[in-house]
């Protein structure tokens, strides 16, 4: 089954929930690290984030997280297992638009491996952002 | 087309992010381009304005210089620094 890395928009809590709930299964895991990225209102000039849209390469972006993915998964040999999810489109202030977990038999490697697949998320996933202002102006990021 | 290997192909171009914007399209196709290094000078002629961004370029997702030669089918992405998370 082909892994879904993008989703249309803010990422809904019930994808969250659903996959938190999928851990139930990796009976071999004992700690769990999740990062939750959303966007901030940050100000500039006076003006006030309201969203970031977000825009992406679709097949790059599935190539460039398996294959962060798979680095993780052999440098962290107690990572059993890691998902990764990120926005494509418009995402307002305060909504989440990267969820990243990292499924580990023990916590030590469960909080470097999110830490650095963050990391490489933010290095290799061709995904751009547009920051829009509450007047209707923009800038890219 | 000749027996020398030298092929003139069509390649689709992608333009991401900011350069959408700038070169107002997401799309075109370029023929008889043979490497990266001519495609450049091609849409260096119709979109001047892109070369004061910064970006790299990729043909079919891996990130490649001016040397390669194109083949048909070809799928070349014009990428500015990337900003998710």
């Amino acid at each position: 089954m082909k892994t879904i890395y993008l989703t249309d928009g803010a990422i809904p809590n019930e994808l969250i929930s659903g996959m938190i709930g999928n851990l139930k299964k990796k009976t071999d895991s004992g700690g769990h690290m999740f990062f939750l990225g959303q966007v901030r209102a940050d100000e500039a000039e006076g003006k006030r984030v309201s969203a970031i849209e977000y825009s992406a390469y679709p097949e790059m972006v599935q190539a460039e997280a398996e294959k962060i993915k798979n680095e993780i998964l052999k440098e962290f040999t107690d990572v059993r297992s890691v998902d990764i999810v990120h926005s494509n489109g418009l995402v307002k202030t305060g909504e989440i638009s990267l969820a990243v977990l990292v499924a580990a038999g023990h916590r030590q490697q469960a909080f470097e491996a999110c830490s650095k697949t963050v990391e490489l998320i933010k290095a290799h996933l061709p995904v751009w952002k547009k920051e829009i202002y509450e007047d209707d102006t923009h800038i890219w990021k | 087309m000749g027996g020398w290997g030298v092929e003139y192909m069509e390649v689709k171009v992608l333009f991401f992010g900011v350069l959408t914007e700038v070169s107002g399209t997401a799309v075109k196709h370029y023929q008889d381009v043979r490497s990266v290094g001519e495609l450049r000078l091609r849409i260096q002629d119709d979109f001047p304005e892109i070369f004061h961004y910064n970006f790299r370029i990729a043909v079919n997702g891996e990130i490649t210089d001016n040397d390669l030669l194109f083949k048909t089918g070809d799928e070349v992405a014009l990428l500015p620094p990337f900003a998710g998370g």
